[in-house]
C-alpha cells in the first residue's frame, strides 16, 4: 500500500464529500452518495486484511472530521471495514452487482452502528431512517463505478484474485 | 511447518492488536468532550476553507435556481416590489412622525447591533460552518440571519470559524411568537421545522408569520423566522397543534449569512 498516496487521496475525497457532492444530491431531502463509505468497501476488498483495518479506521476518522461529532464513525467504519475484509477472505466480492450490494449493506450497517454510538454519546441522531436507506441505495448504485478509477489512482491491481 | 504456523499466529495476533489499538483510539474520540474533539473539525475546516468554499460555490451554481421574477408573473412581481417600497416609505414616515410627537428619538431596535458577514464554508444536515469566529467578535448563542430572517444560532467557536446550528436542527430550540402566542421552534429528524406543544385553543392558521422573540444581549427586536406551512391536530394528543413552519429563506441556497452582534463595544 502506498500510504502517502492513500492519505492525499482520502483528503481530496473528504473535501469533495464535504463540499461538492451536494451538487449531485437528489430530492428535496438532499440524498447524496457517501464517497468515503464507497472507498471503505473498496479498500476492504482490494487490500490485505491488516491494511484494510488501518484504512477503515482512517476513513472513519475522515468521515467524523466532516461530520457532526467525533467518534461514532471511526468505530462504525472500523468495525464494518474489518468485517468486510475478513468476509472477503471467504466470499470474493468481484462482480459489480455484488460490489453494489456490499456497498448498500455496509452503508446501512455503518449508519445503524454510528447512530447507536451517537445515542450512547448522548447526542441526538441527525439522519432519519429513510435518508439512511436512500443514501445506501444511491451509494450502492454509484459505488462500483468508482472502484476502477480508485484502483487506477491507488495503483491497485483489481484483476488479481484477492481471496486471502 | 511449525515455524510457518508460528509466523501465521504472530500475524493474526498483530492484526488483533492493530484492531484493538484502533478501536481504543476510536473510543477515546467518542468519549472525549465535544469541546476538545471539535478542534480537529475546526482545524480541518480552517485549513481547507478555500477548497471547501470553492466546492460549495460549484455545488450551488449547478443547482437550477429561478429568480422571483421568473417564477412570478412579471406584472405581479413589479406590483409586489412597488408595494414593498411604498410600505417601507410609509414606515419611515410614521417613525418620523412618532419621533416628532413623542419629543424624543426612538431608536431603531437593531441600530446598536453590528452584523458580521460570514461565508458558509461547509453545510451539513442541521448545521453550517462559517468563516468568522472569536476574533470577529462572535459568541455562542448569537443569532444568525440569512436574507434578513433568522436561520440559526452560533453553537461552537474557534478563533476563525464557527459552527451554526440551524432552525432545522433537532438540538436547537428558539423561543418564537406565532399568532400572538409564545412557543418554541425545533427541527425534526426529517429536516422540517416544527412548533411542538402549542394548545389547540390558540387560533393558528396557515401563512401566519413566526417571529423569534427578543432575548437580552442577543436580540432586542422580533425577527421573522418563517411562516406556518401546515397546521393540523396532533396525532398523539388531540388538544395540541402539529405545526410545520416554512423557513423564510431557502437555507440550502445560502452562500453567506450575517451574525447579529448586539452592543459590539462590550
Amino acid at each position: 500500500m502506498r500510504w502517502l498516496r492513500f492519505a492525499v487521496f482520502i483528503l481530496v475525497v473528504t473535501v469533495l464529500q464535504a463540499a461538492v457532492v451536494d451538487a449531485i444530491a437528489v430530492t428535496a431531502r438532499g440524498i447524496k452518495p457517501d464517497l468515503l463509505l464507497i472507498l471503505l468497501v473498496f479498500f476492504s476488498i482490494y487490500c490485505d486484511t491488516g491494511e484494510a483495518i488501518i484504512t477503515s479506521f482512517s476513513i472513519g476518522f475522515a468521515a467524523d472530521i466532516i461530520g457532526a461529532s467525533m467518534g461514532p464513525q471511526i468505530i462504525s467504519f472500523g468495525l464494518v471495514g474489518t468485517l468486510v475484509a475478513y468476509l472477503h477472505r471467504i466470499v470474493a466480492i468481484r462482480k459489480m452487482p455484488y460490489q453494489a450490494l456490499a456497498v448498500f449493506a455496509v452503508s446501512l450497517l455503518a449508519a445503524i452502528i454510528s447512530n447507536l454510538l451517537t445515542m450512547l454519546k448522548g447526542e441526538p441522531t441527525i439522519n432519519s431512517y429513510d435518508v439512511v436507506f436512500y443514501t445506501a441505495v444511491y451509494s450502492g448504485i454509484v459505488g462500483p463505478f468508482l472502484f476502477l478509477p480508485s484502483a487506477w489512482l491507488m495503483h491497485i491491481n483489481m484483476s488479481r484474485f484477492t481471496r486471502r | 511447518m511449525r515455524l510457518k504456523r508460528m509466523a501465521r499466529k504472530q500475524i493474526t495476533l498483530s492484526r488483533r492488536m492493530l484492531f484493538t489499538w484502533c478501536m481504543l483510539a476510536g473510543c477515546i474520540f467518542l468519549f472525549s468532550p465535544q469541546k476538545l474533539t471539535s478542534k480537529f473539525q475546526f482545524a480541518f475546516t480552517h485549513l481547507f476553507r478555500w477548497p471547501l468554499a470553492l466546492g460549495r460555490t460549484i455545488s450551488l451554481s449547478t443547482r437550477s435556481y429561478q429568480s422571483p421574477s421568473e417564477t412570478l408573473d412579471s406584472r405581479k412581481y413589479m406590483q409586489l416590489k412597488n408595494y414593498v417600497a411604498t410600505v417601507e416609505l410609509e414606515l419611515a414616515w410614521e417613525r418620523r412622525k412618532n419621533e416628532e410627537l413623542s419629543g424624543f428619538r426612538k431608536r431603531n431596535p437593531l441600530e446598536n447591533a453590528r452584523f458580521a458577514q460570514a461565508y458558509i464554508v461547509k453545510a451539513a444536515a442541521g448545521e453550517l460552518v462559517i468563516d468568522c469566529g472569536l476574533d470577529d467578535g462572535l459568541a455562542v448563542g448569537q443569532f444568525v440571519l440569512g436574507t434578513n430572517s433568522i436561520v440559526g444560532c452560533v453553537s461552537e467557536l474557534s478563533a476563525r470559524t464557527a459552527r451554526v446550528k440551524l432552525i432545522t436542527s433537532t438540538t436547537l430550540q428558539i423561543p418564537v411568537q406565532v399568532a400572538g402566542q409564545d412557543a418554541v421552534i425545533q427541527g425534526d429528524p426529517r429536516g422540517r421545522v416544527k412548533i411542538p406543544l402549542l394548545a389547540k385553543k390558540y387560533k393558528v392558521k396557515v401563512g401566519d408569520p413566526v417571529f423569534a422573540v427578543p432575548r437580552p444581549g442577543f436580540l432586542n427586536a422580533p425577527i421573522l423566522v418563517g411562516r406556518v406551512l401546515d397546521c393540523k391536530t396532533d396525532g398523539e394528543d388531540p388538544l395540541l397543534w402539529d405545526i410545520t413552519v416554512e423557513p423564510a429563506c431557502r437555507i440550502d441556497r445560502l452562500s453567506s449569512v450575517d451574525v447579529i452582534i448586539m452592543d459590539p463595544q462590550r
